[in-house]
């Protein structure tokens, strides 16, 4: 039978159907609400924060791309040599 | 040059951080020379290549790392063979830079020294009768739909400000697994770690953003 720090140490496991402990899992969330609790909590989390993330696009573009030049003009010009 | 595994296979997305991409369009400008096509790709790729190379080789060369990626890209872009996804070449590229950065310098990176349990976090055992069971009930929210906390900005500014005070391996793997939908497998190629490790860095990144939410359910702030 796991404990609550078992089933919390699992419980992303779980969400991602990747334990074989799913059974186990199952049966302690039976009689447990509070990881019922924590595992409808990650869950929520899982889907709010993925969804809330800003990627923003890189402002330093420009910057990196002209340090890409540089580069391949120092390797053109190491070539020559 | 590595090149990417066709086992490295995802999705082609119709846009890219609300930019609209047509993939196939964009790699065949790339493969004509396109200098704005290739800076709209370091637009929309750098960031997540930093993390990436920040994650695997740490601060003091992930900007050097990431750049000599871009060497590589500019100058193997026409040898792209479409077997993954142009998301995914890049990928395995910075990867694969970083992982040769870290051979050269022989620093000893340990994620999880990198990113260690922290303290107070969820499962620290403080949270944990002997028996390990919980030591108090878990937080209530009065809020449980997604929806509805989706709209809550002070909380998107919250969770956006806690994933930038994340360590870079956690954060790595957040953003492959949660927002890339990278699959565990392609995860571990990318960021050199075992299958394990990686479960347990993207948990602990879960963990700390739930605690978010706690607070946020309790005080209305981060």
């Amino acid at each position: 039978m796991l404990n609550c720090k078992q089933v919390a140490t699992l419980a992303s496991d779980y969400l991602d159907n990747d334990t074989p402990l799913k059974w186990k899992i199952r049966l302690h969330l039976l009689m447990c609400a509070n990881c019922r609790r924590f595992i409808r909590h990650l869950k929520i989390t899982k889907e709010v924060s993925a969804q809330m993330v800003i990627n923003q696009p890189t402002e330093d573009a420009e910057i990196v791309w002209k340090n890409l030049q540089a580069r391949m003009n120092k390797e053109v010009q190491s070539d020559k040599e | 040059m590595t090149q990417s595994p066709s086992a490295l296979k995802d999705k082609a997305p119709h846009t890219e951080k609300g930019i609209a991409i047509d993939e196939s369009q964009l790699i065949a400008q790339l493969v004509c020379g396109d200098d704005r096509a290739f800076r709209q790709l370091i637009t929309l790729h750098h960031s997540l290549m930093l993390h990436i190379a920040r994650a695997i080789v740490g601060d003091t060369f992930a900007d050097d790392v990431v750049q000599e990626a871009w060497v590589s890209v500019y100058n193997n872009i026409a040898n792209f063979e479409r077997r993954s996804s142009l998301k995914t070449w890049l990928l395995t590229i910075v990867s694969n830079q970083a992982k040769a950065r870290l051979r050269k310098e022989s620093r000893q990176v340990s994620l999880d020294q990198l990113d260690g349990e922290v303290p107070g976090s969820y499962l620290d055992g403080a949270h944990f009768k002997a028996d390990g069971h919980w030591q108090q009930a878990t937080p209530q929210w009065s809020n449980e739909s997604p929806d509805a906390l989706l709209e809550e900005q002070q909380l998107q500014r919250c969770i956006n400000r806690t994933l930038t005070l994340l360590p870079p391996a956690q954060k790595a793997a957040f953003i492959l697994r949660d927002i890339e939908q990278q699959s565990f497998e392609d995860i571990c190629n990318i960021l050199a770690v075992s299958a394990a490790n990686v479960r347990v860095l993207v948990h602990r990144a879960r963990l700390t953003l739930m605690q978010v939410i706690d607070r946020y359910q309790e005080t209305g702030s981060c």
